[in-house]
């Protein structure tokens, strides 16, 4: 008797074992039904570190709104983020494990536009959808552009077009620049250089410096002894941090009108009012009072108890492109994204936006802002100075200039 | 400007440089001498310094504060460190070190991403020194004067300290013979652990000083541990005048090269280094070959 209750006892611990695992098994695979996996491949350390974690808030910030509100046609958003520490090997390796290990087919969030452009031959191969949040690179809609990449984000050529318009009708008559050796430093600078002889200024000469210098001080007398008036800057995170404080220890602001394509509010928290006076073009702003842009600063406000910073808001628009272009695809096959974000319009925090099928390339309101301190306020502040409607912005289908 | 100004203004650019990289490099040397490790994180108590550096401003106001408290509190990690973990493996073959002090990179830089959060920060200059002076009617900001004569005043204090002090005397007889050291009486795991929180100080003292110039920020540890490695090699392992004579070199070659050779400015450093390497394997005032 005892035995056999025995074998009963353990016979029902089996059964309840088993019962138990399969249940767990059937939730898990509710649960993987009910996911969608995003990847982001994105540099929070190193140099590019910063915008990372601005790029990456974003990201998290959009993912948290869409998934309140019941998620992506009924699927709950997973981040799934690797650091690449901003090296494309890195970033090409990473994005492949997240294809191959959690079944990614969506990619955003990359920071650097050479990782961006080591990971878009492998785009058709993975069947994954990229959409760029920040990278600037003109050619990645241009030559390289590959049919599963999207740019909702203003390119480097579109921010040094609205830079270069404003130079038109300024009184500045000569030039020399300064960009971070890589692509997007050399490829900026071609477009200004271009802009330059066209309004009929002079263009000086550009000198490069490579991504992680510490000492500006040649740079700083070189710009001094070419006789410009203004020097236009394409540099990014610790090295535009460094420049501008070492260029207001050496006074240049007072000699040299400073350009830049971008002006970047990380930075002027990093070099306080080293930055005074600095005009430039800015991917997004968050004092650009439409009703989109005060909803999202409001949101952003009572998340993280501050404004949202450019990249914040740049990458954000790309989440909203992205999840706009699944919406209207009803689907997450590939394919049927890739044909609702040709062509999509909505309306932005940064304004009206279009995804031109022709190049992928989001058609978008243009901004220039000069740092200075707004009366009452104890820090710099970029400030809108002039704002550039989309097709004086945007350049021909593929193009990386300008005809005018 | 002149040919001669440009010349005076590049030189002095170049002394405030070569003062930074001597602080890194002669904390690097000074731990080799000594103990022949290759520390692996003393970029990180540089970084370490820069961030020390600005939360003593923040607290105190006063850039002098952090100037005292950065070096401390490295040179306090740095004491620890070697007397909780690097002691127990000087009987091990050199890459255990190597391998330690790179965990120790890894740790303590998560730590100060953890506690500093990764944005960069702006670490204010000295109010005494925050102007500018005009040199051949060019202006030439007096914080990088400031950083020159810091630097000649600092080598003269470590050349003396280890020529004139018992415990240089010490220094100086343990990177010889350590064993006859022990042999006469001298504790010379204390010499040890003295001189590995020395160096580590001295890599966070110029953390605090370039923290004005570049900010604080997570790209200073990779950054420096490069030049700091480099300034060892070419001014030979464990010479304190070595590594003198390196960063003064290393500084002219990069602010000179960056201003004929723009394009190859990342090189110029690397180019230094190889050449003397052809010439003395032992680099410039290093004993063994």
């Amino acid at each position: 008797m005892t035995k056999h209750a025995g074998i009963q006892r353990r016979t029902i611990l089996g059964a309840a074992a088993a019962a138990a695992s399969l249940t767990s098994i059937g939730i898990r695979r509710a649960q993987a039904a009910e996911v969608v996996k995003i990847g982001l491949p994105v540099a929070v350390t190193g140099p590019l570190g910063g915008i990372g974690a601005q790029m990456k808030r974003a990201c998290e910030f959009c993912a948290k709104q869409v998934n309140a509100k019941g998620g992506l046609l009924g699927k709950q958003i997973e981040l799934v983020s690797e650091d690449t520490a901003g090296n494309p090997a890195t970033t090409v390796r990473k994005a492949q494990e997240m294809v191959e290990r959690d079944g990614v087919r969506l990619i955003t969030c990359i920071v650097a536009s050479n990782e961006a452009l080591a990971v878009v031959p492998k785009l058709a191969e993975w069947n994954a959808i990229f959409v760029s949040g920040d990278n600037g690179d003109g050619r990645l809609t241009g030559e390289s552009l590959v049919p599963n990449f999207f740019r909702p984000n203003t390119s480097g050529p579109m921010g040094t077009r609205a830079v270069a318009l404003w130079v038109r009708g300024s009184k500045l008559t000569k030039f020399y620049g300064l960009g971070m050796d890589y692509a997007w430093g050399h490829n900026s600078m071609d477009v200004f250089q271009d802009e330059c002889r066209k309004a009929g200024k002079e263009f000086l000469g550009a000198v490069f410096s490579p991504t992680g210098t510490k000492d500006f001080s040649t740079y700083i007398t070189k710009i001094r002894q070419s006789g410009a008036d203004a020097c236009f800057l394409v540099l990014s995170g610790d090295d535009n941090n460094a420049f501008l404080a070492q260029a207001k220890q050496y006074r240049l602001g007072d000699k040299v009108q400073l350009l830049t394509e971008l002006v970047d509010e990380m930075s002027l928290l990093a070099t306080g009012d080293a930055a005074e006076g600095l005009i430039g073009g800015s991917r997004y702003t968050p004092t650009y009072n439409i009703p989109e842009n005060n909803a999202y600063v409001a949101a952003w406000e009572a998340e993280y108890k501050r404004k949202p910073q450019m990249f914040e808001g740049d990458q954000y628009q790309s989440c909203v492109v992205l999840q706009a272009g699944i919406e209207k695809a009803g689907s997450f096959d590939t394919d049927k994204i890739r044909a609702a974000l040709e062509g999509l319009k909505l309306t932005s925090v940064k304004g009206p936006l279009e995804m031109r099928a022709c190049d992928h390339q989001g058609e978008q309101q243009g901004f220039v802002v000069k740092v200075g301190k707004l009366p009452g306020a104890s820090q710099v502040t970029p400030n809108v100075i002039e704002t550039y409607p989309a097709n004086k912005i945007t350049p021909a289908c593929k193009q990386m200039t300008y005809a005018d | 400007m002149d040919f001669i100004g440009f010349l005076v203004t590049q030189c002095l650019n170049a002394f405030s440089q070569a003062a930074l990289l001597f602080f890194l490099g002669v904390g690097l040397t000074l731990i080799f001498g000594i103990m022949r490790i290759v520390n692996f994180a003393h970029g990180t108590f540089y970084m370490l310094g820069g961030f020390l550096g600005f939360t003593a401003v923040r607290l105190t106001g006063s850039f002098w504060a952090g100037l005292v408290i950065g070096p401390l509190v490295a040179g306090a990690i740095g004491t620890a460190f070697e007397m909780g973990l690097l002691r127990r493996l000087y009987r091990r073959d050199e890459s255990a070190f190597l391998m330690v002090t790179f965990g120790l990179t890894l740790v303590l830089g998560e730590i100060i991403r953890l506690t500093w959060g990764v944005d960069a920060l702006q670490v204010p200059m000295p109010s005494a020194f925050d102007g500018i002076v005009f040199l051949f009617d060019e202006p030439f900001p007096t914080y990088r004067l400031f950083l020159a004569g810091a630097g000649v005043v600092m080598a003269l204090i470590i050349w003396q300290f280890l020529e004139r002090t018992r415990l240089g005397l010490l220094i100086r007889a343990t990177s010889q013979n350590a064993e006859m050291v022990h042999a006469l009486g001298v504790d010379v795991n204390l010499v040890r652990s003295g001189i590995f929180g020395i160096g580590c100080g001295l890599a966070a003292l110029g953390g605090v000083m370039a923290a004005p110039l570049i900010t604080a920020s997570l790209a200073m540890a990779p950054n420096a541990i490069i030049d700091a490695f480099v300034i060892v090699i070419i001014g030979g392992m464990g010479s304190f005048a070595g590594s003198l004579l390196a960063a003064v070199l290393v500084a002219f070659v990069q602010v000179f090269g960056n201003y004929y050779f723009p394009d190859f400015a990342l090189a110029a450093m690397y180019l230094l280094m190889l050449l003397v390497l052809v010439i003395r394997p032992g680099g410039l005032l290093g004993k063994e070959a």
